[in-house]
């Protein structure tokens, strides 16, 4: 063991540093604390990654203490292969989200960089807690700093998403909200582990209503179709490092419900829910695909590719089968590096053509050759292509989905193929084609800041796709564990 | 029962006694009080003088006195201090004055302090009785106080006619609970609880609708108290009238008064009724958080929006009293207790901001003019919809468990439903403040005492969202 309590040091080092950023910061001495939290943040993770037991599927760095003793709530913290993977993920993208914003974020540069580090410890926090109280909490806490990200520093239509992300989100965090209460009520305990063992004593009937209570929040956070309404706009409006954090992590909460709280403790209302839970990913993936096709503006598109995306997640999480759900995990991962990536891209060029779009560009390629490469390579990782990290993902989940149900199978065939189109077309029309006139006149090429921030990701694009083991090698104990509990 | 009364009962009552010498000692020197800010140091130095006397025997047994109507337990000693704390913090918040008159006005001087002392004596008394009539009484010590702190302001019409809505519905009111006591007398010819719950126990309530009837009448006397749909048409036309500072003192006080009156009657007087009671309490419940969540939809005024707000409160903290069970009433006391400080924090922002804070509009633009307000401001609207880790979200957490544990899982999806469209509402005042710019121009300073309220209240709003245990564990059940 480390000589600190490396889950509590991580998840609260962004908290003392948002406090430090409104009391010390100025405008500009703002970004530079942010980011020395943030790579601190990131750093102090480092232990979590490094001296973790692949081979056990229990939690690990453990710790706990009392908090309401009367109701048997403990501050309970600790880690296993799956929530350390997203931990990683989202100290990582919000020292790139710093560093996007850097120059793009102007105003009120104290209250953006505090949010944006509330946000981090709600991040880590959740995927940290190991009992559903804290888990709620931590659920609840994103929503705010989020929210003022998204209509404070957005775009046009900032105030009206904002809203509709703060309705949506929390229309389906209440209903989860009765639903722990009811689970409470029906075990007498919120620990994670504890709930997983008292499973048994849950009624059928009970373990359906349960699920359904616990689908609201994270079907909505997904977002599965048809609650996905709110993510378009949301996505479109926030500024970059909105867009990333929504893209990166927060999508990624709703999936981690399913994993952490539907399939271990109710597997008789996942049974029940499995069929309808399989089609409407499917109809997500290719209804996405469909809809991403004809969007005009580059950053609504990548919105509603997530949709898609995250079909294939939770298609992949449903087969309750270990490749299925180990390459709906990597997926996972990979939709947040991906699409937090397309997002900075997206971004680094709206700071200099102030347009979204696509029609606007054309011939990017010649004036911005490095730009372009990097797009070239997240556009091509997006669409699956062979020796990129999405196609691992995307191959696990589509060849389990044959196994469960040809149809399902077909579909996702049928998602990825959309997904190229897309993705390629998207690419052929910003980067190939006829030099825009207008567009030469500006320095479209990155800045090194710029380089800098979007290289990890694409070391990360690259060594994921060739060799998928540093993820799978993490998962593999405690999916096992996890799918024995659900399937008979 | 001892019927004499010793000066060893005076004991009982030590913390409305150092009010009542307070409050008198205000009236006589109340011509040569020339500052109002002087009155309200007195006040406040009583309320925690107070609060200490009723800190100091918390943890001791129930001791009953004054011939069995007045007694001395955890549950008493709980809201005295909690009434204490809001006396305090609204004797800080009236340093400012009204919100209308900023520039005239000067603080209120005595007789206005005197008049919170005799409420809060009024309110200390409903909360530590055991007697339906010393019940009325206290009651009513508070709401003639009231009536006259709402209508203060003798030149604003608005106050005047707050004052005597206030007093038409308020006095009707009283008829109902007199009734509904004296209906209580006759059945069990005793105004005493304990008396009233033996004697009841023999009725079966299902057979002898008199038993339905002075419940339904006592219930909506004390409903109106804590201004309960349909019970609540009072409160926005006198919340609105009021000075922001009397406004704030009704919704947290007199709300935590009535709260503690309503669990104890419930719990041991009519406790043998449970299963009426919770139907009743029941649609009380419902009805408040509905009608409350949605009207609330409509308002511009902020003292009005705050007082839809407090009668949606007023919906959730009634969710504890419906299974009848010590747990249940601890989750009612712990709502209370953590509705005090938020409602007060956000009538305090509201009151710092003199006139701007009036309206929804002043607010836009107020975090890049204002930010530590806005933030606080920020803050309590958090609580009062009960995101975490704000105390509110435990409040909410602990009467909707109750709920659930009752078995009122409709109720709970409904009450947690309403939070959502509260949401909107609240979230609406945090879209003017963070996300429009400003129209007018930055609020002028306000004073430290204003300072002083907001920092107890933000604290505790904040301390107790993130460690509840030791207040959950004080907060327990007659």
């Amino acid at each position: 063991m480390t000589a600190y309590p490396v889950l509590t040091v991580v998840t609260f080092l962004p908290l003392v540093g948002a406090a430090l950023v409104l009391f010390l910061g100025g405008e500009r001495r703002a970004r530079w604390i942010a980011l020395a939290t943030a790579v601190m943040t990131l750093v102090a993770s480092a232990p979590l990654y490094l001296s973790f037991d692949k081979t056990s599927s229990a939690l690990q760095f453990v710790e706990s203490r009392e908090w309401i003793p009367s109701w048997g709530i403990t501050y309970g913290m600790g880690v296993d292969g799956i929530s350390v993977l997203f931990i990683f993920l989202a100290s990582l993208l919000v020292v790139l989200c710093i560093g996007a914003s850097w120059i793009a974020v102007h105003t009120r540069t104290q209250e953006f960089y505090a949010a944006l580090l509330v946000a981090e410890t709600a991040m880590i926090g959740l995927f940290a807690a190991s009992n559903l109280f804290l888990f709620f909490i931590f659920w609840e806490l994103i929503v705010v700093p989020l929210f003022l990200l998204i209509g404070i520093w957005g775009g046009k239509k900032r105030v009206y998403a904002s809203v509709k992300f703060l309705i949506f989100t929390l229309t389906g965090s209440v209903l989860m909200l009765v639903g722990m209460m009811a689970l409470y009520n029906l075990c007498g305990t919120l620990d994670f582990k504890a709930l997983a063992l008292a499973r048994e004593s849950l009624e059928p009937r009970h373990q359906a209503w349960l699920f359904a209570a616990f689908l609201a929040a994270f079907a909505v956070k997904v977002p599965m179709f048809p609650v996905h309404t709110w993510l378009p706009d949301a996505h479109t409006e926030a500024p970059t490092a909105g867009s990333v954090i929504l893209a990166g992590i927060l999508l990624k909460m709703g999936a981690y419900g399913f994993l952490r709280v539907s399939l271990p403790i109710l597997p008789d209302g996942v049974a029940f829910f499995v069929k309808p839970m399989l089609a409407i990913s499917a109809v997500a993936i290719v209804y996405g695909a469909y809809v991403t096709l004809v969007q005009k503006d580059m950053k609504r598109l990548i919105a509603y590719s997530s949709v898609s995306h995250m079909g294939f997640v939770t298609l992949g999480i449903f087969t309750l089968d270990q490749r299925g759900v180990e390459g709906g995990i990597l997926q996972m991962i990979n939709h947040g590096i991906v699409t937090s990536a397309l997002f900075l891209c997206i971004g680094m060029i709206y700071e200099r053509t102030h347009t979204r779009e696509i029609k606007d560009y054309g011939g990017v390629g010649k004036a911005a050759p490095v730009y372009s490469t990097f797009l070239a390579l997240f556009c091509l990782a997006a669409a699956g292509f062979p020796g990129l990290n999405s196609f691992v993902g995307e191959f696990l989940i589509v060849g389990s989905a044959f196994r469960t149900e040809a149809w399902l199978g077909a579909m996702a065939i049928w998602g990825v193929a959309l997904g190229t189109t897309y993705v390629v077309w998207l690419y052929y029309r910003v980067v190939m084609g006829e030099n825009n006139p207008g567009l030469l006149k500006l320095e479209l090429e990155l800045n090194a800041r710029e380089v800098a921030t979007l290289a990890p990701l694409a070391i990360l694009v690259i060594s994921l796709g060739l060799y998928p083991e540093l993820v799978l090698s993490y998962l593999r104990a405690p999916v096992a564990v996890l799918l024995a509990g659900v399937v008979p | 029962m001892n019927s004499t009364a010793g000066v060893a009962d005076l004991a009982l009552i030590i913390p409305e006694l150092i009010l009542l010498v307070t409050a008198l000692a205000l009236i006589l020197l109340a011509p040569r009080i020339r500052r109002g800010p002087a009155a309200a140091v007195g006040t406040v130095l009583a309320a925690l003088a107070a609060a200490l006397a009723s800190a100091w025997v918390l943890p001791s047994d129930t001791v009953t006195g004054f011939g069995g109507m007045i007694t001395q337990d955890g549950y008493s000693g709980f809201f005295k201090i909690l009434i204490a704390a809001a006396l305090a913090l609204a004797a800080l918040l009236s340093v400012r004055g009204s919100d209308e008159d900023e520039d005239e006005d000067e603080a209120p001087r005595g007789e206005y302090h005197a008049l919170l002392l005799l409420a809060s004596i009024g309110m200390m008394l409903a909360v530590s009785t055991v007697d339906l009539l010393t019940l009325y009484l206290g009651l009513e010590l508070m709401t003639i106080c009231s009536y006259i702190l709402v209508g203060f302001h003798v030149q604003r019409p608005t106050s005047n006619e707050a004052a005597i809505k206030y007093f038409l519905v308020a006095s009707f009111a009283s008829a109902l609970l007199l009734y509904g006591i004296s209906l209580t007398y006759g059945l069990a010819g005793s105004t005493g609880f304990a008396t009233v719950a033996s004697a009841l126990s023999a009725h079966d309530p299902g057979r002898s609708p008199l038993v339905v009837v002075a419940i339904l009448l006592v219930l909506g006397g004390l409903a109106f108290k804590i201004g309960a749909v349909p019970f609540h048409s009072w409160a926005p036309d006198a919340y609105q009238g009021a000075s922001a500072p009397v406004a704030a003192f009704l919704a947290a006080g007199s709300k935590a008064a009535g709260l503690a009156a309503l669990g104890r009657v419930t719990f041991v007087a009519y406790g043998s009724a449970a299963e009426v009671l919770s139907l009743l309490l029941a649609g009380l419940a419902a009805l408040s958080i509905v009608v409350g969540s949605i009207t609330l939809l409509a308002q511009t005024d902020m003292k009005r929006l705050l007082a839809y707000s407090s009668i949606a409160h007023a919906g959730y903290a009634i969710l504890g009293l419906i299974a009848g069970t010590p747990a249940g009433i601890s989750a009612t006391m712990t709502y209370a207790f953590f509705y005090v400080f938020m409602t007060l924090g956000a009538f305090g922002v509201v009151i710092a901001l003199g006139k701007r804070g009036a309206t929804l509009d002043g607010y836009k633009g107020l975090a890049a003019q204002q930010p530590v307000a806005a933030a606080l401001m920020l803050l309590f609207f958090l609580s009062l919809t009960g995101l975490p880790p704000t105390a509110g979200f435990v409040a909410k957490f602990v009467v909707i468990l109750s709920a659930v544990r009752a078995g009122h899982m409709v109720l709970a999806v409904l009450a947690v439903a309403c939070s959502v469209i509260s949401a909107f509402v609240y979230m609406r005042v945090a879209v003017y403040m963070f996300m429009r710019e400003p129209e007018e121009p930055a609020p002028s300073r306000w004073p430290v005492a204003v300072s002083a309220a907001l920092a107890v209240a933000a604290l505790v709003t904040l301390i107790g969202g993130i460690s509840p245990a030791s207040l959950m564990s004080w907060a327990v059940a007659p």
